[in-house]
């Protein structure tokens, strides 16, 4: 090989391996590191992020979800079964006639749409950023009443071991997507109770921006909330 | 076959471990992108993500050379057979991550031109939801073969 | 009247010039000529009220253009009409506006959301946005009016659809309009709920969610609901239906409008029988009797078994010692297996789909003047002499009342009892059971009272319904009572209790019929079906009465129970002895029954919903019946089950599937020559009425006067006259298994009138033992003012009541 450079071959190799020197030190101690370290670190997600399902409650405990079906209507998966039944008298799980009996979900059928979250007229269902979904068999993946519903502070249920992994500092912020599509998510709704967070109760901070938007952008005048 | 576990003996399951520790570290996948989820496969495999950081970076052509067949996007029927054929071609041990709703189930696709599940096809072990799963999806589906294969559970 | 007997008229909609016939209402010509308009309260079946305003249409008038509800509107010649017009948009407009202004819009808990038409409309007419800010109505939700019907006010738009259901077309005014102005409201009479036989029909022709079915309540949405047509099989008439399952469970029926049969209207019977096809109850494996219970068995080995005792009986006793009983409760297919089962492999004529408590098989099957149910609508005078049809004929008692009550058609009943059309009768003649037919011979004659009545049979066109009145009656009687009619040149429909015994004696389910209403005394009218039969037995069979006295005295060896139950249902035998006495049962059903419960093999079977099909109803017509959701376990068709066991005869019935036995009725039976799926799919949309036209009916029965003065039994000192008769609701297998029904039956008493109670000393709440055939059963004394002085009224197979069996005279004592 011809040495155009004029430094021999024991120069060309430092001068090689200098280059990789400094990316070594440009991505272990300065700013080049692309990379996400994943599971000891998340990265952030955005707000609209279509992850895990839950079924959310009112802050007085009681369950959103009224078992109508239009979420299992709009899904284009057919992942969604949902049965109501007659709320107890004495008992009652949601407010009104019929609570969601039934819920279910098979998250291997369901393409994140979010077909349901738009369609829901309580804001029962929405989307989390959880993403760690992983199962060995078919049957887990299968989330029910149980795995699906907030618990009393609003965070969904560890399923998984795995679950060690989730963020759960990122669910108290809004659910980007409900926010999106529901009229309640207009800037002239903010905080109005409805407006609980993706997964839990109460009253959560708007999506970031949303707030901000000229009111005609918001198109919410509050008229159709009758 | 038998799980190196067993039975007890300090030796066999030291060495079992051991083995175990090398078949997690080195797990090569085969190519096997049949869809968009295989975007975010590759996704997965670049300076991003990094797969490397779990010795998974190495995408086999050749079904000889891989431990891993994620099966990434819809499969025909026509697809079913040259998936199994590939899968026979794997040497022991293997894995199959299904990845995303079409291949673990068919997803939204739920007619006569496609595999209702790739498990109808091949033993999977870890199935990962999602419409596509991102990278990172993915790496925690790896993750939990990955333990899975470390417990034990799923060793070969 | 069809509308090509009326004149036509010419009018403009909406620019385009049509026809119409005269007397229509507008909004009917618009809608037949392509332009819908929005509606609430009209329904083609009622008699428009104008109450809604949602049907506002534009017309030009001399004085200018108007707006007027469009179905209170005739046509008229040269009329223009503007449905669409901004005058009459906005008139839509502020309608909906209007009735939205109270409605709660609480649609995702509504059943009717998704195919509600308030929804609907208001999506395709309504204005958008509502001016109205104000608090909405509120009133307790759901209130409920029956065991059935639960009222919600709030979403009650006022459309007066239920209250003119229950006025006009049911006969039982039990809802009305209460309060004024922003108050009205819809609500049952104080301390009398809405216990309507029809009740189910006001909640799906409510056009909101104001009423809703009890049994459906929260139970599926429309849109995870699938169809598919079907005919009802509880009673004769052959009500269309459409059936809805979700997840494979049958969760409701909705009326299907068939013009010739039940018109959109469903009994609650009908509509909400539909649970005991779910029942957990159903049999799902085959049953063998082990001791005292049974154990569970594989197809393979009960019918291993059941096929080796067969034919055993067979080869020791001879094809008598085999009988069967039913097959009127399942489809056409089943009835012509078991038939074809009897006469070629089992080599025997003792079968009958009835249970004693019907009428002859021939007078049923072969009748000649056999009328249609739209002979009511021209008939003049409508002679009713059998069962109350609003127990037992709930479709033919909305067209009978609506006959009488629209047309003015003249109606004469004879009834020991009241009946549920007595306020539409022109005459009715209450008499004493078993003094029918001295009854008949004074109305024959004309003499004293009935004389008016005699006179309207000769006035025109003469419908004459013929049934027993009671269990406890001669069932010859109406035989005589169709002679009488038949002579006047009246149409004939006789009423008989189960659902498809028409098509089960179609398909020779009977001791002395063959397929194709052919007698066993074939003299070469059916050569097909000798042809593909081979030898037929010649020794006379036996009817179900004839079957239960041979078995409870030993001589039956095999006897096949096909979806009957003898136990329970069987008038004039004791059905238990029966099968005490059989040597092997052989039960095909869908429960343990009292009957199945005694069987040695039970075979679990498909049931309504599960199996495809054709049914015959009343007048002959032929419908399909659909599956739409799979049976319980190992549950399999009749048919399959009897060609199985046939094989294991070795002489195989070669049955292969419900349409190639359709196909092969067609060939083989002559009255249904040329009624294939085919045919009745796509070309008979409302049934085909057989014979064909170019098909023969061999057998043309013409009803005989029979002399039954022998046999009548007049009211003798301290004795009184029995009145049996089946009510809606009782202890049958289907009604027990829906459990929203089960509660609805009468309970089993001894109804009197107060005078005669008191003549023999007894009074309201005490118990009377009445005798029966196998024994007397106590029942407490209730008053009921309607019969007939002597009388006693026990309605059949009540709960609480132990012994079931019927009586084999009108008469007892009273101890």
């Amino acid at each position: 090989m011809a040495d155009t450079t004029g430094t021999g071959p024991l120069g060309a190799f430092f001068k090689g391996m200098a280059v990789t020197g400094r990316q070594f030190i440009a991505t272990v101690f300065g700013k080049g590191l692309v990379t996400t370290k994943y599971p000891q670190e998340m990265r952030e997600k955005p707000q609209r992020f279509h992850g895990r399902h839950v079924l959310n409650r009112y802050e007085d405990g009681m369950e959103k979800c009224i078992g109508c079906e239009l979420c299992a209507g709009a899904c284009p998966a057919r992942c969604i079964y949902v049965r109501g039944a007659d709320n107890p008298d004495d008992r009652p799980v949601s407010p009104g006639e019929r609570y969601g009996f039934v819920y279910e979900i098979n998250m291997l059928r369901c393409i994140f749409c979010g077909l349901c979250v738009e369609a829901c007229p309580t804001e029962a269902i929405t989307h989390t950023r959880l993403f760690e979904m992983s199962t060995t068999n078919r049957a887990d993946a299968i989330y029910t009443k149980t795995e699906l519903l907030v618990d009393e502070e609003g965070r969904p249920n560890h399923m998984f071991e795995t679950d060690r992994l989730a963020d759960f500092d990122e669910l108290g912020e809004a659910d980007g997507w409900m926010r999106a599509t529901a009229p309640q998510g207009r800037a002239a709704y903010e905080g109005q109770v409805s407006w609980s967070g993706s997964a839990g109760v109460g009253v959560r901070p708007p999506e970031a921006g949303q707030s901000d938007l000229p009111e005609e952008a918001g198109e919410g005048d509050g008229e159709d909330r009758a | 076959m038998a799980r190196l576990s067993t039975p007890p003996h300090l030796l066999t399951t030291t060495l079992g471990k051991a083995m175990r520790w090398a078949q997690t570290r080195s797990m090569w996948p085969a190519t096997f992108g049949l869809a968009c989820c295989a975007i975010e496969m590759m996704a997965a495999g670049t300076a991003h993500h990094d797969l490397a950081r779990f010795g998974m970076e190495v995408f086999r052509a050749s079904p000889r050379q891989a431990d891993l067949m994620i099966v990434a996007g819809r499969v025909s029927q026509k697809m079913a057979p040259v998936l199994r054929q590939v899968y026979d071609q794997m040497a022991d041990p293997k894995w199959v991550i299904s990845m995303g709703a079409c291949a673990s189930t068919g997803g939204m696709f739920n007619n006569y031109a496609l595999v209702q599940g790739v498990d109808q096809v091949v033993p999977v072990d870890v199935y990962v939801p999602g419409c596509p799963p991102g990278p990172q999806s993915l790496i925690h589906g790896i993750l939990t073969l990955q333990d899975k294969v470390m417990s034990g559970e799923l060793a070969r | 009247m069809s509308a090509a007997d009326r004149s036509m008229v010419s009018l403009t909609i909406d620019g385009e010039a049509v026809e119409a016939p005269a007397g229509d209402l507008l909004i009917k010509a618009a809608e037949d000529n392509g332009a819908y308009i929005p509606r609430f309260c009209w329904h083609p079946r009622m008699n428009p009220v104008g109450m809604c305003r949602m049907c506002l249409v534009e017309i030009e008038t001399p004085r200018g253009k108007a707006i007027i509800p469009s179905c209170m509107q005739p046509v008229n010649d040269g009329m223009v009409v503007h449905t669409e017009s901004a005058a009459a948009k906005k008139a839509q407009e502020g309608v909906l506006e209007f009735l939205l202004l109270n409605h709660p819009l609480d649609c995702p808990v509504c059943d009717k959301g998704g195919e509600c038409p308030l929804q609907d409309q208001t999506m395709s007419y309504g204005p958008g946005e509502s001016r109205f800010v104000e608090e909405k109505r509120h009133f307790a939700k759901p209130i409920p009016i029956s065991d059935l019907v639960l009222l919600d006010r709030e979403r009650c738009i006022l459309c007066a659809r239920c209250t003119r259901f229950s006025d006009e077309i049911s006969g039982d005014p039990l809802i009305e309009f209460h309060h004024r102005g922003g108050d009205t409201q819809v609500l049952t009479f104080p301390d009398e709920p809405f216990t309507s036989y029809f009740s189910g029909n006001t909640v799906q022709i409510c056009p909101v969610g104001a009423l809703t079915a009890v049994p459906y309540r929260f139970r599926a949405r429309p849109w995870d609901l699938q169809v598919a047509e079907s005919t009802g099989v509880v009673h004769t008439e052959g009500s269309r239906l459409a059936v809805h399952a979700s997840q494979n469970q049958v969760l409701r029926f909705l009326g299907v409008d068939n013009g010739a049969t039940n018109q959109g209207w469903l009994s609650d019977k009908e509509r909400f029988g539909f649970e005991f096809i779910g029942s957990p109850d159903r049999l799902r494996t085959p049953l063998i009797r082990e001791g005292s219970g049974f154990r569970e068995a594989g197809w393979g080995e009960a019918l291993d078994l059941a096929g080796e005792r067969l034919r055993a009986v067979i080869a020791e006793q001879g094809g008598g010692a085999v009988a069967a009983l039913g097959g009127a409760r399942g489809t056409n297919e089943d009835a012509y297996a078991l038939s074809k089962f009897m006469r070629t492999a089992a080599d025997s004529n003792n079968l009958d789909a009835q249970l004693g408590d019907g009428l002859e098989a021939r007078f049923l099957a072969g009748l000649a003047g056999r009328g249609r149910i739209d002979d009511l609508e021209s008939a003049r005078t409508i002679l009713l002499w059998g069962p109350d049809l609003k127990e037992t004929h709930p479709i033919l008692y909305l067209r009978v009342r609506r006959a009488a009550q629209e047309r003015g058609a003249s109606l004469v009943i004879f009834h020991p009892r009241r009946t549920g059309l007595d306020d539409r009768a022109a005459h009715k003649f209450t008499y004493l059971p078993g003094t029918g037919p001295e009854v008949l011979a004074r109305f024959a004659a004309g003499e004293g009272e009935f004389r008016a009545a005699r006179e309207a049979m000769d006035e025109g066109p003469l419908a004459a319904l013929v049934g027993r009145p009671g269990l406890a009656e001669a069932p010859r009687l109406a035989e005589s009572v169709a002679a009488f009619a038949r002579r006047r040149g009246g149409s004939i429909l006789p009423l008989v209790h189960r659902g498809n015994t028409f098509g089960a004696l179609d398909m020779g389910a009977a001791p002395d019929l063959l397929p194709g209403r052919v007698t066993t005394a074939t003299d070469g009218s059916a050569p097909d079906l000798v042809a593909a039969w081979g030898d037929l037995p010649v020794a006379p069979g036996l009817d179900a009465l004839g079957i239960a006295e041979a078995a409870a005295a030993g001589e039956i060896g095999f006897l096949i129970l096909c979806g009957s139950d003898p136990v329970r249902d069987m008038a004039g035998f004791d059905g238990g002895a029966a099968l005490s006495g059989a040597g092997f049962v052989l039960a095909i059903d869908l429960f343990l029954t009292d009957s199945s419960r005694r069987a040695d093999v039970v075979l679990p079977a498909l049931g309504f919903a599960e199996k495809k099909g054709t049914v015959t109803n009343l007048e002959g017509r032929v419908q399909m019946v659909n599956r739409l959701v799979p049976g319980p376990g190992q549950a399999r068709a009749d048919w399959s089950v009897l060609d199985d066991l046939s094989a294991r005869l070795g002489r195989p019935i070669g049955l292969a599937s419900e349409e190639d036995i359709t196909a092969e009725i067609a060939r083989v039976a002559p009255a249904y020559a040329g009624v294939t799926w085919d045919y009745l799919e796509w070309e008979a949309r409302e049934g085909a009425v057989v014979p064909l036209e170019g098909a023969v009916q061999p057998l043309r029965y013409e009803p005989q006067h029979a002399d039954l003065n022998g046999e009548s039994v007049g009211r003798e000192s301290g004795n009184f006259s029995l009145h049996l008769a089946r009510t809606m609701y009782d202890d049958g297998v289907m009604v027990r298994h829906s459990p929203s029904l089960s509660r609805l039956a009468p309970d089993a008493a001894a109804y009197m009138t107060p005078a005669y109670a008191a003549s023999i000393g007894l009074a309201e709440g005490d118990e009377v033992e009445v005798p029966l055939v196998a024994g007397a059963v106590t029942l407490p004394v209730r008053f009921d003012p309607t019969l007939h002085e002597g009388a006693v009224y026990v309605p059949f197979n009540q709960p609480g009541m132990d012994i079931r069996f019927g009586v084999d005279g009108p008469s007892g004592g009273v101890s």
